[in-house]
């Protein structure tokens, strides 16, 4: 369990991360997602103890980041980004280290039991210099697993691999989630949405919505626009719809009408389709336009550098 | 201590495996071994026979080895120092052992003892010179076990002295030519107390200047076999300041944005 309470954390003038909230609940993903400079990894900086915060509390398995730092040091497993690894080593010897500084007992039985369920057992022996981005990547996972963590923070584990690693690991990663707390970070939104139960956007240093992938996409399409699909004259469709109460706008959109809504928390589609059906046209199709967060997640930070724009001016 | 030890046991294991670290103990004692037989030669040259003269040159040759060795250090300890906590910087393995249950000092601590460890094979190696002594006259005992207890602990400051700069820096070459200054001016700090004295300083800035100084504590002490609590204490206490120092320097690596 994490629990993220208004947390600020500074470098100098720089607020990285201003007055932040979240949880993250035992045996679930959650995915932080966010563009690149967002305050993801000063975020997991301080949640792993590395950094303590500026202001602020959180608390990870139980235990104050600040107060209580060796203690979330021995819950937390953490990956992060890049992965940095000591190349001289090989996995196993790279993993018996981190365990006689963890003060691990059984460490040649943990070390071999994370090899293998990150399927690195054939080449525990080999230096890490030697060996793949993807198995690197798999080495710092392992590495991150080993003492059995209550809690795993993985930064961007998923950069730099190629396609088939990438399904790989977010399998492991969901796999993980049912035992561990995992909090993922991705900037890779189409990621999150298959991966994690929760998800927390945050740019500019700041939340900017969180919620199941679900709530979140419903979030977006109660308030986004509609296309319409009709039999017949189109522009004459595109009319009708213009004249509705509720509408501010109805555009041409190659063979669809993309209506607007003056209230953007309205649905627009059941009074659509009925002023369409009164008039006399085929209805084709009513749907809603914004249905993956894709959409959410470029509006959102949009809005967010929109909104600071304004604030400059 | 499972931490430190276990931090210890892997940079010993460096050193030993590291062609650089061989060649720096190569180079030392290829340096002192030449100026050692040099020494020794040109006193059987003068030699004008008898048993006096035989203790005075095992003497010479042992204090004029341990004098260069104490010397060199300048360069030998940013040489061996320089990699141990700028490495983990630049690479990013810092990250990952400042988010394990391992206090700070205990991975400063077990980098330092790793290196003084180091160094000791190298010293123990000039025993070697002592050995070839023994054929030709015994050296004093009592300045035997001053001058290499005195090495032991001048290398042991030094070490510590360059290794506050591997803290402080990711670049090896900046740490190292950094370390050497550091080392020079706490070597020639009893020069600068005489400069001092002469420009008029009060006495006491002439004292701690000289207080400060290595050589007033080893070469005109302990390597003439004089050993005194004092110039232990000198050495004790300047390393401890020193690791201190590196301790809180790898702490502000949490504060510090990267």
């Amino acid at each position: 369990m994490i629990t993220v309470d208004h947390l600020t954390k500074r470098y100098g003038d720089v607020a990285a991360v201003r007055d932040i909230s979240f949880t993250a609940e035992n045996g679930q993903v959650t995915g932080f997602l966010g563009p690149n400079g967002a305050g993801k990894t000063t975020t997991m900086r301080v949640l792993t103890g590395f950094t303590p915060p500026t202001s602020g509390r959180a608390l990870v398995g139980g235990f104050d980041v600040f107060e209580q730092s060796m203690n979330v040091r021995r819950v937390v497993g953490y990956l992060p980004e890049n992965v940095p690894l000591y190349r001289d080593l090989t996995p196993y010897e790279y993993l018996m280290y981190l365990g006689e500084i963890r003060g691990l007992r059984e460490r040649k039985a943990r070390a071999q039991a994370v090899l293998a369920r990150v399927g690195l057992s054939a080449r525990s022996n080999s230096r890490i210099r030697t060996l793949s981005k993807g198995m690197k990547q798999r080495v710092g996972l392992a590495a991150a697993l080993l003492h059995d963590p209550q809690v795993l923070i993985l930064d961007e584990p998923t950069i730099g691999l190629d396609p088939l690693q990438v399904l790989e690991l977010r399998q492991l990663v969901a796999e993980l989630g049912r035992e561990h707390t995992v909090l993922f970070s991705t900037h890779i939104l189409s990621e999150a949405e298959q991966v994690c139960d929760k998800i927390v956007i945050i740019n500019g240093g700041q939340i900017i919505a969180q919620g199941t992938p679900q709530a979140l996409r419903d979030q977006l399409a109660r308030g986004g626009r509609v296309v319409v699909r009709v039999a017949g004259d189109l522009e004459a469709a595109r009319a009708v719809l213009a004249a509705l109460p509720a509408v501010q706008e109805a555009v041409l959109d190659r063979d669809s009408v993309v209506v607007t809504p003056a209230d953007s928390s309205a649905d627009l589609r059941p009074d659509a389709a009925q002023a369409l059906m009164a008039q006399g046209f085929g209805l084709l199709e009513v749907r809603s336009l914004a249905v993956n967060l894709e959409d959410i997640f470029i509006e959102l930070t949009r809005r967010e550098v929109g909104a600071q724009k304004e604030e400059v001016a | 201590m499972s931490a430190l030890w276990a931090v210890y046991k892997r940079e010993v294991a460096l050193f030993f495996r590291s062609t650089i670290a061989y060649a720096i103990a190569f180079g030392v004692l290829l340096f002192m071994g030449v100026l050692f037989s040099a020494t020794v030669t040109q006193f059987v040259a003068n030699n004008t026979s008898g048993f006096a003269q035989q203790l005075a040159t095992a003497d010479m040759a042992i204090v004029g080895m341990l004098g260069t060795l104490a010397f060199l250090m300048f360069i030998i300890a940013p040489l061996l120092t320089m990699r141990l906590l700028a490495e983990e910087t630049r690479e990013g393995t810092l990250e990952v052992l400042m988010t394990l249950p391992m206090h700070d000092w205990a991975f400063v601590l077990g980098k330092f003892f790793a290196v003084w460890t180091f160094y000791t094979f190298i010293l123990a190696c000039t025993l070697a010179y002592v050995v070839m002594l023994a054929g030709m006259g015994v050296p004093d005992a009592g300045i035997l076990f001053a001058g290499y207890l005195g090495a032991w602990l001048y290398g042991g400051v030094t070490l510590a002295l360059s290794m506050v700069w591997s803290a402080l820096t990711e670049d090896q070459i900046v740490a190292a030519f950094l370390g050497a200054a550091t080392i020079l001016v706490f070597y020639l700090s009893d020069a600068l107390a005489l400069i001092a004295n002469g420009r008029g300083f009060t006495a006491g800035a002439t004292d701690f200047l000289r207080e400060l100084s290595l050589v007033a504590h080893y070469q005109e002490t302990m390597m003439q076999g004089i050993l005194r609590g004092e110039d232990v204490a000198y050495f004790v206490l300047l390393t401890v300041a020193a690791l201190f120092v590196t301790s809180v320097l790898v702490g502000t690596r949490r504060w510090r944005a990267s």
